[in-house]
């Protein structure tokens, strides 16, 4: 099968990668980069296991081809180690026992992320509404929705 | 001295809500699935799958130029076919071909794989072949499977059932004494477990140690090494299994693949590493299902509402072939033990038939039967307290268990260790305001409350599998605890875990034990090289038991630490304690860190004395209860729910979960378990079902159509703790693992009914979907 070349900046670094056209994003960050944070879950794009930012916004990367990502940044859990927000998330995410196996943690976290730093008023329906894209199947979703809410609460600075 | 164990240092064992150790890496998505695993040179495979449910195999044409990658039945020689008997009277065990052979008998089953350095060219190769088969008439409902003209799916039985039970007791003087009897008709719907990880597995031949290396996402793999050895006729020590992190189990991933021994002969035979990860198709489609169960159910009992007698006819649907190592028969034929729940039955009869279907085969999901048992025999004490006018929870009272009566042994044999169902009940119930429920339904809301209350056995061992006489029985549990030369503490158990977080909780048993800082403790699990042989993780068993284990292993290693501690205070070994991660003199004059043990043990073993336990600072330790019948957690589901008379959606108004669960070693992570069940039971109730067209062909091919709880559908809930111990258990900690799952039908249907009965209708059939909930509805309209 024809390979066509993609250069894409991942986690701030440029990459210059080569593709066939079925492949999509998550397989090539997870196969090429070795970035196997992102996580596959269905790949049929109801899951969101495979959440990843590409060019700042939330997306699906299994049902995201590769080859349409030319010229895109993107960023998968593997790049928000500088970043406070997603730090915020991790330590109340631990506090809230909102993971258990991990496998949707990653995709999860930038949803959250996503939910944090557009919708800062959120309350618990809504934060509930904009998490139902991203499936858990261990943990019954509390914590994962106390989390969101924490973090939200904080940087309100209303924490309690 | 180090200033180890200070008094204001965080509470870190038993009973503490730890952080998880494991957290870390998971949310920096440096967790190792075995997806996330390659090797040089490594080989995909994808298979070949029946798309028929019942056909004659006459033939596979492999793709021309590809012969030599495309591998059928013909060509595994030396590859058995998985056998899971069970020694249980009149049980029929199936031969599962690891890849088909003569015969196709659901969809999806292997027929082929196809090997490619891509799973993308792999599944090429797979599309390339060339089937030819003669169709069957298909059996696909399990009571229709025992019709006299199905066709037989295993041609040398002479019907489609794996297995009949009967428990026989005369009731037939009950209908001349009882003031209520009912008679239900009740359906579970067939499911998917679907971890958000799909199975896999990556094999690979070591030519120097001559060993198989297979990478599994399995909860029991030492009992996966065993079957594996059998199956490709190596020695046990031939075969090395490794769970690495685990996405996810529920019962899925506690079966031997036939992928797996695929995958692993194919390893060997092509001296390559191979690798094949499930995708979410092959496992909605053509992987083990679970949870079809069918009930007639008839109660009878007096006018205070005390049950005089239970008669069960049930029904599971166990699919095509017996799954290793759980069998075929054991949901069904648990029933039959099960069924009386936390009550005082007096009169119980009983059949059981585990039926023979055109489906994928089923394994023990959490809560195996139980889920299906409750919601029978919870919606029946509804029907019956209705009937007989008096309260859900006043019909409850009349037949729970009383505390005084513990430990009570029931009619079945089964033995409860300890609790108090009734206070369980009375809590629950207490959390509401049932007079303004009733105001709202006496105004025409479409609202009701509902209950669901049972017991979950967990942790049953020895006892209690050896009359099953299925692969494997679990006998002691062992673990071994040693020093590391820098006085780290390495706990090793066979285990594992698939999020229950076990990395956190066995340390906490070992600081119980020891004082060593958790942050000081690893836990090493998962791999049969590395850790004593366990059946695994199944059956609400790790806490009790590898608990145990950690605990005794790391008693008589604190034994040993405290004598070569004595030599060094100078002290007799009456005169001196292990406290705080220490051994100190009980005057308190003296103390020596067991840092400083260790490294006398490895590095200075001229300051031992002579007669020290040559055995070191490293011991294996077994342990069981006694008796080892299992602990009974119990639970207390009550909820209300409000139902769209438009359009049949059910809403959880609010959710309510009472639990005993002994002795919490992590209350955080046993909240996180009941809360993750729950979810699970949730779908049970509501949401999940895997139909069927009369050809056999599954019609949830997606997660958007087979529907899974998420965040809009599961509420906040409201969790209550007792915490009666176990008199029989280490700490006094009970499984747990399982519970969640069991309750939500129940209860939720169960509000479904007192809402919907007074409209003359009555919801039997799971889940309550809307359109099961409007189709209910238009019945009692009729009526």
């Amino acid at each position: 099968m024809s390979r066509m070349p993609i250069r894409m900046t991942v986690n701030g670094k440029a990459a210059e990668l080569v593709a066939e056209p079925r492949t999509h994003l998550a397989d090539l960050l997870r196969g090429a980069l070795l970035l196997t944070g992102t996580h596959l879950g269905c790949e049929h794009g109801v899951c969101g296991a495979c959440t990843v930012e590409l060019d700042g916004i939330p997306a699906r990367s299994c049902i995201t081809h590769a080859g349409a990502c030319d010229g895109a940044a993107v960023r998968s859990i593997e790049g928000f180690d500088a970043d406070p927000v997603m730090a915020a998330l991790r330590e109340a995410f631990s506090a809230e026992h909102a993971l258990q196996c991990g496998y949707c943690t990653p995709g999860m976290l930038i949803t959250a992320r996503d939910i944090i730093l557009r919708l800062p008023d959120a309350d618990e329906a809504r934060v509930r509404e904009e998490l139902s894209g991203n499936l858990c199947r261990c943990t019954g979703y509390r914590g994962i929705v106390h989390a969101v809410l924490r973090v939200l609460a904080e940087r309100r600075g209303t924490a309690p | 001295m180090t200033a180890v164990g200070a008094a204001d240092a965080p509470p870190q064992g038993v009973g503490a809500s730890l952080r998880r150790k494991e957290d870390a890496r998971f949310l920096r998505g440096r967790g190792r699935y075995v997806g996330d695993i390659t090797q040089a040179g490594m080989l995909e495979v994808a298979f070949l799958r029946s798309p028929v449910a019942h056909a004659r195999l006459l033939g596979v044409t492999k793709p021309e130029g590809a012969e030599d990658r495309v591998f059928t039945a013909g060509d595994l020689l030396g590859v058995g076919a998985i056998r899971a008997a069970s020694n249980l009277a009149g049980f029929r065990v199936s031969e599962q071909p690891v890849l088909a052979r003569g015969k196709l008998r659901h969809v999806g089953e292997a027929i082929a794989a196809c090997v490619a350095p891509t799973r993308a060219e792999a599944e090429d190769l797979a599309a390339a072949c060339t089937l030819d088969y003669e169709e069957l008439p298909v059996v696909t409902d399990m009571l229709a499977a025992r019709a006299p003209d199905a066709a037989l799916i295993h041609e040398h039985w002479p019907d489609n059932a794996f297995l009949e039970t009967r428990r026989e007791e005369d009731l037939s003087d009950l209908d001349g004494i009882a003031a209520a009897k009912v008679t239900r008709r009740l359906r579970t719907a067939r499911h998917c477990m679907a971890p958000l990880e799909g199975r896999g597995v990556l094999a690979e031949w070591d030519p120097r140690l001559e060993q198989l290396i297979v990478t599994s996402s399995a909860q029991m793999p030492h009992v996966i090494r065993t079957g594996l050895a059998e199956i490709l006729g190596l020695d046990e020590a031939q075969v090395r299994v490794i769970a690495p992190d685990v996405g996810g189990g529920f019962g899925y991933k506690g079966i031997l693949l036939p992928e797996e021994v695929v995958s692993a002969h194919l390893a060997m035979r092509l001296d390559r590493p191979v690798r094949w990860i499930e995708d979410r198709l092959e496992q909605l489609t053509a992987n083990a299902n679970c949870r079809e169960h069918h009930y007639v159910v008839t109660a009878w009992a007096d006018r205070e509402g005390r049950l005089l007698g239970v008669e069960v006819d049930a029904t599971v649907d166990a699919g095509a072939y017996s799954s290793y190592p759980f069998s075929a028969c054991l949901e069904a034929a648990q029933i039959g033990s099960i069924f009386p729940g936390p009550y005082t039955l007096p009169r119980f009869r009983c059949r059981t038939v585990s039926a023979c279907t055109n489906k994928p085969p089923i394994l023990p999901y959490r809560g195996v039967a139980r889920t299906g048992v409750c919601y029978a025999m919870e919606t029946t004490l509804d029907a019956l307290a209705r009937q007989l006018g008096i309260g859900t929870d006043a019909i409850r009272l009349a037949n729970l268990v009383p505390p005084e009566a513990m430990p009570y042994r029931n009619l079945v044999g089964k033995v409860f260790d300890s609790g108090d169902y009734p206070e369980a009940l009375r809590r629950a119930i207490a959390c509401f305001d049932l007079d303004r429920l009733r105001a709202r339904q006496a105004a025409g809301e479409y609202v009701g409350f509902g209950l669901g209350i049972f017991c979950e056995q967990g942790a049953h061992g020895t006892s209690v599998y050896h009359g099953w006489g299925i692969p494997m029985v679990p006998g002691y549990e062992q673990a071994l605890a040693r020093f590391t030369p820098d006085g780290g503490l390495e706990l090793r158990t066979g285990v594992h875990s698939h999020g229950q977080g076990l990395e956190t909780t066995l340390a906490q048993v070992a600081h119980e034990v020891l004082g060593v800082p958790t942050a000081r403790i690893r836990v090493v699990h998962g791999d049969t090289a590395l850790t004593p042989y366990s059946t695994g993780t199944w059956g609400s068993r790790a806490m009790v038991m590898a608990g145990g284990a950690v605990a005794e292993a790391c008693r008589l290693l604190g034994e040993r630490a405290l004598a070569i501690g004595a030599v060094l205070l100078q002290a007799g070994p009456e005169a001196v304690e292990l406290a705080g991660g220490a051994v100190r003199r009980r005057d308190g004059s003296a103390a020596v860190a067991l840092e400083e043990i260790a490294r006398t043990w490895y590095r200075r073993p001229q300051h031992l004395a002579r007669d020290v336990d040559t055995g070191g600072l490293e011991v294996t330790a077994g342990y069981r209860p006694d008796p080892d019948t299992g602990t009974h957690s119990y639970a207390c589901h009550a909820v209300i729910a409000r139902i769209d008379r438009d359009t049949g959606a059910v809403a959880l108004e609010d959710y309510v979960v009472v639990e005993d669960g002994g002795k919490l070693v992590n209350p955080m992570i046993v909240d996180g378990q009941v809360l993750g069940g729950l979810a699970q039971g949730i779908g049970t109730a509501l949401y999940e079902e895997m139909p069927f067209d009369a050809a056999g062909q599954p019609l949830a091919g997606t997660l958007a159509d087979y529907l899974l709880p998420g965040a809009t559908e599961v509420p906040d809930v409201r969790l209550d703790h007792m915490e009666t111990p176990s008199p029989w258990t280490r700490f006094g900690q009970k499984g747990i693992g399982e519970s969640g799952a069991i309750g939500p039908p129940a209860a939720i249907v169960n509000a479904i009914n007192d809402a919907l009965h007074r409209f003359g209708a009555e919801l039997t059939d799971l889940p309550a979907s809307p359109a099961r909930v409007l189709a209910a509805l238009e019945a009692g309209r009729r009526r």
